[in-house]
């Protein structure tokens, strides 16, 4: 209230002061308002007096220390976030994967496109018929578009159309993972083929029963019984399924081409290179089809690999955007001490060691903490995501180092042209900016020339310190 | 800015000096010292917050029943206290042209 009073009390006067006749009336006016303007500042000046904490951040601004901690807070936040976002939870303890590495989906030789079903049924009736050489075990599925119809605990429910992978019966015996919710009621009366759900589908249209099992689903106009829950992601299998239907000959109604995994024998796996293997499979007729099986490992990458694949992509595009040189740091013969070395790589070091988490966290959460996209939707996004964060992080990384005094790494400040642009052959003309610790002047080129290409760090010495008072001057 | 009011060897910038140069001057009033220094509003008060805060200025309301007399709203003035003297005096030395401010009588009438 005293500083509205004081204020008061003042403009009344300014208002006597530039009273003026008609014609002058706008620019006294004018000199009103900027008088007024700058209460705002005294009011500033006056909350940063009275706030006794204020200091403690004043003084650091600008400071490394200061910048470690918003980054520490930065990755704190983002990783807590991640702790709480069930998409994301989800995610994470799927990973590591246990899956078997003798496992492979089979592709044709020439297939581009693992997303793409390319076995057809026949060859699969052919091959399962044969003993093959590289392979002891297959199970075929194919996704089809199935109209189903639940039935919720005997109340019809809603229609829905889902992806229903029609499947060998000895798929998940082969796959070698657990199932959720498989204890209930099995011993059905009646004789209807098994149906696994997927997670996503548990959660959406049965609300997370644990007593799912048992329940009767019409699929069109066949019946079909509840037998587990299958955990999204754990499978790693290709294409898009809501529900997978278990039959004891998958391939004897199938349409089109489907997905065919297999087992590896001793002899297969000792073919296998990295991730992928060519095999040889025969037919009735003796003929040999050549074939590409990819480990079940990789038909899904983790968000680990994704992650350091979208780094190295960064990494390599990151001299697009910015220049990766520090700059030059002396044009004199003092060098700055080695301790003055290794802490300015250190921050620049800590800097890069907490952005790469806080890149990672934050992808994560964008693509996994939402759970309305598909598991392809969220690798794309995780993708990207890391890409641009990583690209100008580390941009905004390098220019900040580059904008840091060497003797105390504070940010230098008060930038200020210097020099003419129409005298840039004649002589330097850029930005100078100032450590407010006295130590250095950094000069920007504003154009690059042969002569001054980089920024330079000009060392002031004792004779400077009459202008920075109250500064501490290390030595350089 | 100062940091120890009491020494005389407190370093101050050119806007604090010419500030404790208008109030040694009679220049007790914020607007006065915008008029004599040049300075805009917005450097003004906040200087003078921060010189009081570390004691170099003190600052006083003029009495009511002046500003009731000539109908207008009380002001606040300021003045020099001792280590605003003497810093102010061991500013001289480094600012010399700061002398050359003109006195007025204004100071007479608070």
């Amino acid at each position: 209230m005293e500083w509205l009073r004081e204020w008061r009390g003042e403009l009344w006067h300014v208002r006597q002061s530039f009273a003026q006749p008609d014609s002058a009336e706008r620019r006294s006016e004018g000199e009103v308002t900027a008088f007024c303007l700058g209460a705002f500042q005294d009011a500033l000046c006056l909350r940063r007096a009275g706030q006794p904490n204020q200091p403690f951040f004043a003084n650091m601004r600008g400071t490394p220390r200061l910048c470690i901690l918003m980054m520490a807070a930065i990755l704190v936040a983002t990783y807590t976030v991640a702790l709480f976002l069930p998409g994301v939870r989800a995610e994470r303890n799927l990973w590591p994967r246990k899956v078997n590495p003798n496992l492979v989906v089979i592709e044709g030789q020439g297939s581009r496109n693992d997303a793409v079903p390319t076995i057809s049924p026949s060859e699969f009736r052919a091959w399962e018929v044969r003993k093959q050489r590289y392979i002891d075990a297959l199970a075929f599925y194919q996704v089809r578009q199935r109209m189903v119809e639940p039935v919720i605990h005997g109340q019809t429910g809603t229609n829905a159309i889902w992806g229903v992978a029609h499947a060998s019966s000895n798929l998940f015996t082969l796959l070698g993972l657990p199932l959720w919710c498989t204890t209930g009621e099995t011993n059905a009366a009646i004789n209807a083929p098994q149906l696994i759900l997927s997670e996503k589908i548990w959660k959406n249209e049965f609300g997370a029963d644990p007593h799912v099992t048992g329940t009767l689903l019409h699929l069109g106009n066949q019946t079909a019984r509840i037998a587990g829950v299958a955990p999204d992601g754990a499978l790693g299998l290709p294409g898009r399924i809501d529900a997978w239907l278990l039959e004891p000959d998958p391939a004897a109604h199938a349409a089109g081409p489907g997905y065919v995994v297999a087992h590896l024998t001793p002899a297969g796996s000792a073919q296998m290179w990295g991730s992928s293997v060519s095999i040889a499979a025969y037919g009735n007729d003796d003929s040999e089809d050549e074939l590409v099986g990819v480990s079940l490992e990789d038909c899904q990458p983790s968000p680990m690999s994704i992650y350091l694949f979208a780094i190295l992509l960064a990494l390599l595009a990151l001299p697009a955007i910015t220049s990766v040189s520090l700059g030059e740091y002396s044009v004199n013969p003092h060098k700055t001490s080695w301790p003055r070395k290794v802490q300015r790589w250190s921050f620049l070091a800590a800097k890069a060691a907490l952005l790469l988490p806080i890149v990672y966290f934050l992808a994560f959460d964008l693509a996994y903490g939402c759970t309305w996209f598909s598991r392809e939707s969220a690798i794309y996004i995780q993708v990207v995501c890391s890409f641009a964060f990583c690209l100008f992080g580390m941009g905004w990384m390098l220019k900040d180092q580059r904008q840091r005094c060497p003797v105390c790494l504070r940010s230098v400040t008060h930038p200020a042209q210097v020099g003419q642009a129409s005298r840039t052959f004649l002589d330097w003309n850029g930005t100078e900016m100032m450590c407010m610790g006295g130590h250095t002047l950094l000069h920007v080129p504003s154009l690059p020339t042969s002569w001054f290409s980089t920024q330079r760090w000009l060392y002031l010495d004792t004779s400077w310190g009459f202008l920075f008072a109250g500064s501490t001057r290390p030595v350089p | 800015m100062a940091r120890d009011p009491k020494s005389p060897e407190t370093k101050l910038s050119h806007t604090a000096a010419m500030i404790l140069q208008s109030l040694d001057a009679g220049f007790v009033y914020g607007f006065s010292i915008m008029e004599m220094t040049g300075l805009p509003s917005g450097t003004v008060y906040p200087a003078m917050r921060r010189l009081e805060g570390d004691d170099l200025i003190r600052s006083h309301w003029e009495k009511q029943s002046i500003a009731d007399a000539e109908q207008r709203p009380p002001r606040k003035y300021y003045k020099l206290t001792p280590a605003g003297k003497t810093t102010l005096e061991a500013s001289r030395k480094r600012y010399p042209l700061l002398e050359r401010l003109i006195p007025s009588e204004e100071a007479r009438s608070v």
